[in-house]
């Protein structure tokens, strides 16, 4: 009893649940979920997302929100493709220079924050306008389609068995994350300044570059999640990133972060990251209309963030 | 402290005693001057733009953009925010379009039936946020998600286009050649409100429960119920906005505020916040928000005469809302500096 009493305190074990309990309903309901395409087609979608979630999970970890990573993102995937088709670029240095494209936006946004003071929501919403109008008006809302083979074929390719290319790098990031929030000063700092950035400040921690740092981040995560879907589309669309808002907030709430800052956790994050695509799945098995994917995620997004401010009140009660 | 001292307290003391240097170090002079400037501006630089056509669509599209502002100002004030608006307005209008088509009610209940959804879908994401007591950023993050999801789901993403001919026609209607009556409807809203906020006692417990939840609470006003309230206020004005747009598209279209009605976020915060509205709550302004909404109308208007290139005004937009809050910031260091404010 005590043993499952603590793994419920843990922010994996939930999700874990979830998406156990998830995979076992579906499976038995429709044989095909698990056939290797099907697979496929999961893994692809889950590469891309997860990094759209750490995205948003780095900013959420020191308390702020960060509207524009699908901006920076769709930035990101039209510098990267760009570069590939005008300047003619060899495909690892177009990666290099969307990843700095992806980073200095982030890091523009969180040193506007910082300078300012003002709050990250009303900052990341201009720089969402921003970014995006960039990108129109660079692209004039066409799509590159000059994206090389090299490219095309390690959106395609497969690893082992049903398991995608796409999801090395994404599973890199994740092992990096995780252990970066765990074992290295800056994933510390962010935690700390997240959680009291007060108290983090007296103790020696410098707050600003803390903050500009994760925004840095969360600028490159996004940049990678665009480059990825450049690849698995094979087009450079500027339309990447529109509809990443949601999702963004999604999979980091059903992991359990806290809005407030200070708490996340890379796993449960992934985790959520892998509910959402399970049911948006099960959704187009069960031939749902797919119109109803964005009512669930809300619906989701509710019951997640009423499920963890249920669960912080067990062990500090009387403090939220 | 009772309800009345605190009541009388607060903003009033903003707004009583205008002395002449703090009406023009205010938000509303500064407005009024960049419109003239930019007026000038424009007017010289381009080719008609103060054609009577060109007017019209002005008014027609400011009158829109101030609703919108109008609908996040009212949760604004309440210290939250209220992501929702697109989709609550898409919501509204198809509801409206609805009844009409598929119903075969007549317009104006129709009108109303649309109106009173928005008030409802407020109604659900106020009664949300003072429930749970969590931000009212996710929770309208999510309803925004659902009621679009809704929406699109029920109405199979398309448009309801066989309206009584009378929308089109309100929205077609000049006066004078380059006045248009949906600018009436939209500072006649903007009126009722500054009334609203000014000298009612439900407006001013509206500020007050932004400026402090606790504080209000302690001197008897019951702040959910005052929350749920500038919610569903807000509903109706985004289902006013989007029936604005329908008389001017002639049709209900689902796909008007874009992807969950997010291209509504942008003219909805630039707005109040060039406004002056404090995103922390308890302070409002109307006339700035009205003034705000128009000074992004005709700047985006007269950029696109400019022939900058229709793909950049969302770029400048952008910068205008962050200019906007660093010259906020500095104003309101200069003014407290010099203890005015």
């Amino acid at each position: 009893m005590i043993q499952i009493s603590r793994l419920s305190r843990t922010d994996w074990f939930g999700p874990l649940l979830a998406t156990v309990i998830g995979i076992t309903i579906v499976q038995s309901f429709s044989a095909t979920f698990l056939s290797a395409y099907n697979v496929q087609i999961l893994l692809l979608a889950i590469a891309v997302n997860a990094l759209v979630a750490f995205s948003q999970m780095i900013i959420i970890a020191i308390g702020q929100m960060n509207l524009s990573v699908g901006a920076i993102g769709g930035l990101a995937a039209i510098s990267f493709a760009g570069a590939l088709e005008v300047w003619g670029l060899p495909a690892p240095i177009a990666l290099v220079f969307a990843l700095f494209v992806g980073a200095l936006c982030g890091m523009a946004n969180g040193i506007l924050i910082r300078i300012t003071g003002i709050s990250a929501f009303v900052i990341t919403l201009a720089t969402l306008s921003i970014y995006k109008g960039i990108n129109l008006g660079i692209t004039e809302a066409q799509p590159f389609y000059g994206i090389p083979d090299s490219v095309k074929n390690f959106g395609s390719a497969l690893l082992i068995g049903p398991i995608p290319w796409l999801v090395v790098p994404t599973l890199l990031i994740t092992l990096l994350l995780w252990f970066m929030l765990r074992r290295l000063p800056i994933g510390r700092f962010i935690l700390a300044v997240g959680s009291n950035d007060h108290a983090a400040a007296l103790s020696g921690i410098s707050v600003g570059v803390t903050v500009v740092a994760a925004h840095a981040i969360s600028g490159f995560l996004a940049a990678m999640a665009g480059v990825l879907v450049v690849a698995r589309l094979q087009i450079g669309q500027p339309s990447i990133g529109d509809d990443w808002l949601i999702l963004s907030f999604a999979a980091p709430v059903i992991g359990g972060a806290i809005l407030a800052g200070g708490h996340v956790s890379t796993t449960a994050t992934l985790l959520g990251v892998v509910i959402v695509a399970i049911i948006t799945q099960a959704l187009v098995l069960f031939s749902i209309d797919p119109f109803l994917v964005q009512v669930v995620l809300g619906a989701m997004i509710l019951a997640a963030v009423g499920l963890n401010k249920l669960r912080a009140r067990q062990p500090l009660k009387g403090s939220i | 402290m009772s309800a009345q001292d605190f009541i009388s307290a607060a903003p009033l003391a903003q707004s009583g005693g205008l002395s002449r240097t703090r009406f023009f170090l205010s938000n509303e002079f500064g407005l009024i001057l960049l419109i003239a400037v930019f007026a000038v501006v424009f007017a010289m630089t381009t080719r008609g733009f103060l054609s009577p056509f060109n007017l019209f669509s002005l008014g027609r599209n400011s009158a829109v953009n101030i609703m919108i502002g109008l609908s996040m100002m009212t949760v604004i004030v309440t210290g939250g925010l209220n992501l929702a608006v697109g989709a609550m307005g898409v919501s509204a209008a198809m509801t409206c379009g609805w009844m009409i088509e598929a119903l075969g009610l007549p317009w104006p209940l129709a009108v109303w039936g649309g109106l009173a959804l928005g008030a409802g879908l407020g109604f659900i994401n106020g009664w949300t946020v003072v429930r749970t007591g969590l931000h009212s950023f996710i929770i309208t993050l999510a309803t925004m998600s659902i009621f679009f999801g809704v929406m699109i789901f029920l109405t199979r993403a398309e448009a309801y286009r066989g309206l009584p001919d009378i929308f089109s026609a309100f929205g077609k209607m000049k006066f004078a050649t380059y006045f248009s009556p949906l600018l009436v409807v939209t500072l006649v809203s903007a009126l009722a409100l500054a009334w609203l906020y000014r000298f009612t006692v439900t407006g001013r417990e509206m500020l007050a429960a932004g400026a402090s939840p606790a504080a209000a609470e302690l001197s008897g006003i019951r702040v959910g119920r005052v929350v749920i309230l500038c919610h569903m206020l807000s509903g109706v004005l985004a289902g006013m906005a989007a029936l604005m747009l329908v008389t001017r598209n002639g049709a209900a279209i689902p796909s008007m505020a874009g992807q969950l009605g997010q291209d509504w976020l942008l003219p909805a915060f630039l707005g109040p916040v060039l406004g002056g509205t404090l995103l922390q709550g308890g302070k409002v302004s109307v006339l700035g928000t009205v003034l705000g909404a128009f000074l992004v109308t005709m700047l985006s208007s007269g950029l696109l005469m400019l022939q900058i290139g229709a793909f950049w005004v969302q770029t400048f937009l952008g910068l205008m809302l962050l200019i906007a809050v660093l010259l906020d910031k500095a104003r309101r260091s200069y003014l407290a500096r010099r203890n005015l404010a």
